[in-house]
């Protein structure tokens, strides 16, 4: 007899929050909330790909003197590997002088902050806050 | 990705289908969520552009 995995346990909030925090839609995937995952890894993965891809600047900016810096530093890093990942490839730079530098800082610093909603989501999942 | 256009269409129907799924718990509703989100993107996108044209500089 196939069983329906409804219920919700308290220990799994915090490795649902990790993985989600890792890879977006991971946490829902993890707690077999699939469509949902799956939504999350191919939107908010395709808004940072396309950041990356116009050029966007994912420099690490972590400190006092810059505030905004600061703040648009954590957004992207909100997304989790694919930052560092990105970072380690060699997209670190971006390029001011394109065109759509700017658009590709929005989409990846957006896909960051989104990702901390989802965090929130697989949490909330999670805790049997939310179905 | 160089067309202004495409970037927005873009930008809004992923974000519109994030917050869809976040928000709402049916498919009727996330659909209908979606679509009134993309549209407003788009809209006021479009409205804002309108009223910043005198001033290009």
């Amino acid at each position: 007899m196939a069983t329906v995995v409804t219920e919700t346990r308290r220990g799994a909030a915090v490795p649902a929050c990790l993985f989600a925090w890792m890879l977006p839609g991971a946490g829902h995937l993890y707690l077999r909330r699939t469509a949902k995952g799956l939504l999350f890894l191919g939107a908010i993965g395709t808004l940072f790909v396309l950041g990356v891809a116009m050029d966007a600047r994912l420099q690490m900016s972590l400190g006092l003197d810059d505030i905004l810096a600061s703040l648009f530093s954590l957004a992207q890093m909100a997304i989790g590997i694919p930052y560092f990942a990105a970072r380690a490839l060699g997209f670190e730079a971006g390029q001011v002088t394109s065109v759509t530098h700017e658009y590709g800082n929005t989409f990846t610093a957006v896909g960051g902050l989104l990702n901390i909603l989802v965090i929130l989501d697989a949490y909330d999942t999670a805790v049997g806050r939310k179905p | 990705m160089r067309s202004h256009l495409l970037v927005l269409l873009t930008f809004s129907a992923l974000v519109s289908a994030v917050f869809a799924m976040l928000l709402r718990d049916d498919n009727e509703g996330r659909l209908r969520f979606a679509l009134m989100a993309f549209g407003a993107f788009v809209l006021s996108a479009a409205v804002v552009g309108w009223i910043m044209h005198p001033f290009p500089n």
